[in-house]
C-alpha cells in the first residue's frame, strides 16, 4: 500500500489521459515478459517516448495494476489477475480500485447525494477544480468519464452534459 | 472433434484488373486458396500488393475479371451477406452513439427492433463496451472505437469476419490488448463466427495471431507463400520458433 504523500496530494488526483485498452495492453505485455521490465528498455522496445511510457505506467499504477520500484515496472495485485479474467471480472477489478480514488469517489458520492442522482458537467468540473487545484480540470475530465464508463461506476450523457448513476446500480 | 472442417470460401485462379486512364492495371494475379471453417488466416504483403482488394473480392464488393470466388461451394455473384468487415479507420458515424453505430449493420438484415436491440446489447457486452452505450465516437479512445467496429461486425453474426489492418491505426499498447481480445473471441466456440481473414503489413502480428499466412508479392499481387504457423498459443515474439517464422515470411517478401 502506498502511503499518502502530503505535498503531492493534488498531483496524485490528476488523471492521465490514457485509455483503458492501453493500460491493459501494458499489463499484458509485462506479463508476457515475466511480470516486470526496465522502464527505459520498455520505452525503447515500444518505440515510445519515455515521457509517454511513464504516463501509461502512471495510469496503470493509479489503477493498482503495477508498481515502480527503482527504474522497473512490476505487475502487482489485481494486475496479476486481470489478464486471465473475463471482461466483467476486469471491469469489477477496475471498479473496486476506482471507488478508492478520491476523484471517482467524490463524483460518485455527489451523485448518490443528489435527489435525482444526476449532476451536470459544470458541477463535476467544479469538484475536479477543488480536488486538483493546480491543474486544468478539463484535462482530467475525459479520463474521469472514460474510466467511470468502463467500470460502470457512473454514466455520462454528452448531449445533456449530465452524469448519472449507472443502471442496475442500487443506491445505498 | 471428428467432423472434417468444411471449406468456407475458395478463390479459384482469381485475377483482378482495374481500368485507369493510363491503361489496365493488374492488381491481383492468379490467386487460389481455400479457407476452412474455424481458420484464422492473415494476408501479408507490401503496400500495393492488392491485400484490401482481395478482402473486397471475398465480401462481394468487387468481382474478379478472371477466375471465381466460391462461398460454401457456390459461385459468388453479388454482395456476400455472410461476411462482415472491420476497417482500419473504424468506419464509425460520428453523429451516432456507440449503440447506434453497432446497430447500423443490423438494420438492413433484421426488421425486428427487439431482436436488434438484444443483439446490440449482447455484442456490446462481449467486447467490453458496456457503460459506453450512449457515448459518441469523439469521446472514445482508439481502442474503444475499434471495439465498436468489432461489435458492429460481430452483431451481424457473419460466418466469415474480414478485417482490413484493424490494428494499424492504434498505438502499440492498445493493439496488444485488442489482439488478445480478438483471439479470445476467435477461440470462443460459442461465437457464431470462428473463421477470420485479416490483412496486415505487420509480420509479427500475423505470426502471433494466425493459423496460416498467405504472402503476396508486390503488384501484381501473386501468392508467393502459404505458410502454416505451427506454434502453440499464446505465442511469444522472443521464442526461437517465432523468430524462425519471421525470417521465413520476411525472406519471401524481400
Amino acid at each position: 500500500m502506498n502511503s499518502p504523500e502530503g505535498p503531492k496530494g493534488s498531483q496524485t488526483n490528476t488523471l492521465p489521459e490514457i485509455g483503458i485498452s492501453q493500460i491493459l495492453g501494458l499489463v499484458e505485455l509485462l506479463i508476457s515478459k515475466g511480470g516486470r521490465d526496465d522502464i527505459y528498455k520498455l520505452a525503447a522496445e515500444l518505440s515510445m517516448e519515455l515521457g509517454e511510457t511513464l504516463t501509461v505506467i502512471k495510469a496503470a499504477e493509479l489503477l493498482g495494476l503495477v508498481h515502480t520500484p527503482g527504474g522497473d515496472v512490476v505487475v502487482e495485485g489485481p494486475g496479476l489477475k486481470i489478464i486471465d479474467a473475463s471482461i466483467p471480472e476486469r471491469k469489477e477489478l477496475i471498479r473496486c480500485k476506482l471507488e478508492t480514488l478520491p476523484v471517482f469517489k467524490s463524483v460518485r458520492d455527489y451523485l448518490k447525494e443528489t435527489v435525482d442522482h444526476e449532476v451536470t458537467r459544470e458541477e463535476v468540473l467544479e469538484k475536479l477544480a477543488e480536488l486538483i487545484p493546480n491543474e486544468d480540470a478539463e484535462s482530467s475530465f475525459s479520463t474521469l468519464v472514460n474510466w467511470g464508463r468502463y467500470a460502470e461506476l457512473f454514466g455520462y450523457n454528452d448531449d445533456s452534459q449530465t452524469f448519472y448513476l449507472d443502471s442496475g446500480e442500487t443506491t445505498e | 472433434m471428428t467432423e472434417q472442417p468444411q471449406t468456407l470460401i475458395e478463390l479459384d485462379h482469381v485475377t483482378k484488373r482495374f481500368t485507369l486512364p493510363q491503361g489496365d492495371v493488374t492488381v491481383l494475379q492468379d490467386i487460389s486458396f481455400k479457407a476452412v471453417e474455424g481458420e484464422f488466416i492473415t494476408i501479408v504483403g507490401p503496400s500495393g500488393a492488392g491485400k484490401s482488394t482481395l478482402l473486397r473480392l471475398m465480401n462481394g464488393l468487387l468481382h474478379p475479371n478472371e477466375g471465381k470466388v466460391l462461398y460454401q461451394g457456390k459461385q459468388m455473384r453479388g454482395i456476400n451477406y455472410e461476411t462482415a468487415m472491420v476497417f482500419q479507420n473504424f468506419g464509425l458515424l460520428p453523429w451516432l452513439t456507440v449503440s447506434q453505430n453497432i446497430e447500423l449493420g443490423l438494420e438492413a438484415r433484421t426488421k425486428d427492433p427487439v431482436l436488434r436491440s438484444e443483439r446490440v446489447r449482447m455484442y456490446t457486452t462481449k467486447v467490453g463496451l458496456e457503460g459506453y452505450e450512449e457515448a459518441y465516437p469523439r469521446e472514445l479512445s482508439g481502442g474503444m472505437k475499434q471495439r465498436v467496429g468489432l461489435a458492429r461486425a460481430l452483431a451481424i453474426e457473419p460466418s466469415l469476419l474480414l478485417m482490413d489492418e484493424p490494428f494499424s491505426s492504434l498505438d502499440v499498447l492498445t493493439s496488444i490488448n485488442l489482439r488478445n481480445e480478438l483471439l479470445d473471441i476467435w477461440s470462443d466456440r460459442d461465437n457464431v463466427v470462428n473463421t477470420m481473414i485479416m490483412v496486415t503489413h505487420n509480420i509479427e502480428e500475423a505470426i502471433e495471431l494466425s493459423d496460416r499466412i498467405i504472402v503476396l508479392s508486390n503488384r501484381p499481387g501473386r501468392i508467393v507463400g502459404d505458410i502454416r504457423i505451427d506454434l502453440p498459443r499464446p505465442r511469444k515474439k522472443r521464442d526461437k520458433g517465432f523468430i524462425e517464422y519471421v525470417d521465413r515470411v520476411f525472406s519471401l517478401l524481400a
